[in-house]
């Protein structure tokens, strides 16, 4: 029997009076998956995921959790996800040990990975033993992500995991969280930086004022919307005698041509056979270029209430 | 729930400390005082006073053992230090979603009631704390002033049970307040306000024909420390209405949370 995906929204939706939270997401991330949520400040990811926690109540459509309906069953979706808050928030009388350990035990599963955690973040026994008001904000968010991973969680669910980590620290979480998604655990992480989600991501989905513009493998996404293509003619060389229509930002230097180009480029290598081609490249676009791509294209028809 | 519990009991322990040795200690320089004190002065003052204020004073027999010690439990020094206790505590969950570290508890395979009733049963038990130093407290004084001779243990005990249990019943207000209020500080703010009226009311309801029916609204209606002194019991009655505001004022404060958002 195939299990069931570790979260399934179904037109989740949560308003806020007029205020539109999330709006009619239907996500699925499967088991063993690591999906990158993008999107801007107040785009939905939060509230999406404390949706998911059942945190936050829909005010339409469902979510399940690890095959649980988090409405219904809350607790048993929540005994096998490990959660970091975005905005976390620690207690700053207690020191960092006293802090993992009363996290520790309010969750059914044993804290076996506590110790592999503050190694892989690189945090010291003696700064566990400080008082957390003590601790800088990096500090904080290492002993965020130990307390949310700390119980070995099927399902992880980490809102923004690299805020305040130093560039080491950011690179070893998330190299430690693709091996945790090799082995078979499923990672959920939230994020605005595309370079980590870029990194380590399966998939990604992107949401923008509530809606969800996009849900795809990430490799898949340069292939899907653009390239940048570079082309060098033995000479001038009129655009029109190769332009199919599916290019943009077009400009010419002497024989050098530069433009986008949105879709397949087999009309465009058919188009270049007969010309004087010295060289030709063809890049991918980096994420950021195709996020924004993908923003700025829905920004004409997305720009639902806030 | 038992970690909540601890948890609750443990971050509000510099409080608790601090108001046990407060109230303790004002019980004690009360009952010390009553040595220097002209019994017949005080009452002819107490007779040359005009309603109002002997209602303020809390009893119209200061000059007794009972009646002056007696307003000491009534003093708004020693509803101060308790009050304070209860809106500091059953508020918390309130300033906790604020902060959002309740998110971090929350987010974790707990019932929602549990997390409600283990700060319930953290404030309870705080309160008793602080409840017992005014009763040790007193009865330190008792035994040192032989004039208090007249006051036993067990009236001691009644009126600190009375006031712990008047206590408990604005503590479940207050925890319903805090599951009700879109905020921390609206939370303090409309609790502590609710203890404040409920003093005025009982008050205005002893010294003003209009206001006497609505004097049964306050939780202050139930507890008068002279007369539980003079009778050297808690009225059974006035202790089954606080018991009962307490325990439904909280039940329905779970009621509340569970159906509430528990993230801001």
């Amino acid at each position: 029997m195939v299990p069931p995906p570790a979260i399934e929204s179904v037109g989740l939706t949560k308003r806020y009076g007029a205020h539109r939270g999330i709006d009619s997401v239907d996500l699925r991330v499967e088991r063993g998956e690591l999906l990158g949520f993008l999107g801007p400040n107040g785009a939905g990811k939060t509230t999406f995921i404390r949706l998911a926690l059942g945190l936050l109540r829909p005010s339409g459509g469902r979510v399940e959790v690890m095959g649980h309906d988090v409405e219904r069953d809350r607790r048993a979706a929540l005994r096998e996800v490990g959660y970091l808050p975005g905005e976390l928030a620690l207690y700053p009388g207690l020191s960092g040990s006293r802090t993992l350990d009363l996290l520790g035990r309010l969750h059914p599963r044993p804290p076996s990975l506590r110790d592999e955690l503050a190694d892989v973040v690189q945090f010291s026994t003696a700064d566990l033993g400080r008082p957390v008001g003590q601790y800088s904000r990096g500090m904080k968010q290492k002993l965020g992500l130990i307390s949310a991973l700390q119980h070995d969680p099927p399902l992880a669910i980490l809102d923004e995991p690299s805020g305040g980590l130093d560039p080491v620290t950011q690179l070893r979480i998330l190299d430690w969280l693709g091996e945790r998604a090799r082995g078979g655990d499923t990672v959920l992480f939230s994020s605005h930086v595309l370079a980590e989600v870029e990194r380590v991501c399966d998939r990604v989905a992107m949401v923008r004022a509530g809606r969800l513009l996009l849900d795809a493998p990430t490799a898949e996404l340069g292939d899907r919307r653009m390239r940048i293509v570079q082309i060098e003619f033995d000479g001038p060389v009129e655009a029109e005698r190769y332009l199919t229509g599916a290019e943009s930002e077009h400009r010419v230097e002497g024989g050098t041509h530069r433009f986008v180009l949105s879709g397949s480029p087999t009309p465009l290598l058919s188009a270049l056979a007969d010309l004087p081609v010295v060289d030709l490249t063809i890049e991918r676009p980096r994420l950021e270029d195709v996020f924004r791509g993908y923003y700025d294209d829905a920004s004409v028809e997305a720009e639902g209430p806030r | 729930m038992s970690q909540i519990f601890l948890f609750s009991l443990w971050r509000a322990r510099g409080r608790i400390v601090a108001l046990t040795v407060g109230f303790a200690l004002f019980e004690l320089i009360v009952a010390l005082s009553y040595a220097s004190v002209d019994q017949n002065a005080v009452r002819q003052l107490v007779d040359s006073l005009p309603p109002a204020l002997v209602a303020l004073a809390g009893s119209s027999d200061l000059a007794s053992p009972g009646g002056y010690l007696g307003s000491a439990y009534a003093h708004p020094v020693a509803l101060t230090l308790q009050g304070a206790l209860v809106v500091s505590m059953a508020t918390a969950l309130a300033r906790d979603l604020d902060s959002g570290q309740a998110e971090l508890i929350l987010s974790r395979p707990l019932p929602v009631w549990a997390w409600v009733f283990a700060q319930w049963a953290a404030l309870a038990v705080g309160l008793a704390i602080v409840a017992t130093g005014g009763f040790v407290g007193g009865l330190v004084g008792v035994s040192t002033v032989g004039a208090l001779a007249s006051v036993d243990a067990a009236a001691l005990a009644a009126v600190s049970a009375g006031g712990y249990l008047m206590f408990l019943a604005f503590g479940g207000i207050a925890l319903l307040v805090a599951t009700l209020a879109p905020s921390g500080g609206r939370a303090v703010g409309w609790a502590a306000g609710i203890v404040l009226v409920a003093y005025a009311l009982d008050y205005l309801a002893d010294i003003w024909t209009i206001a006497e029916p609505f004097g049964p609204l306050s939780p202050f209606h139930y507890y008068d420390p002279g007369v539980i002194l003079s009778q050297g019991r808690l009225p059974a009655t006035d202790a089954l209405v606080l018991a009962l505001v307490a325990a439904c004022s909280a039940a329905l404060a779970h009621l509340v949370f569970t159906r509430r958002e528990l993230a801001r």
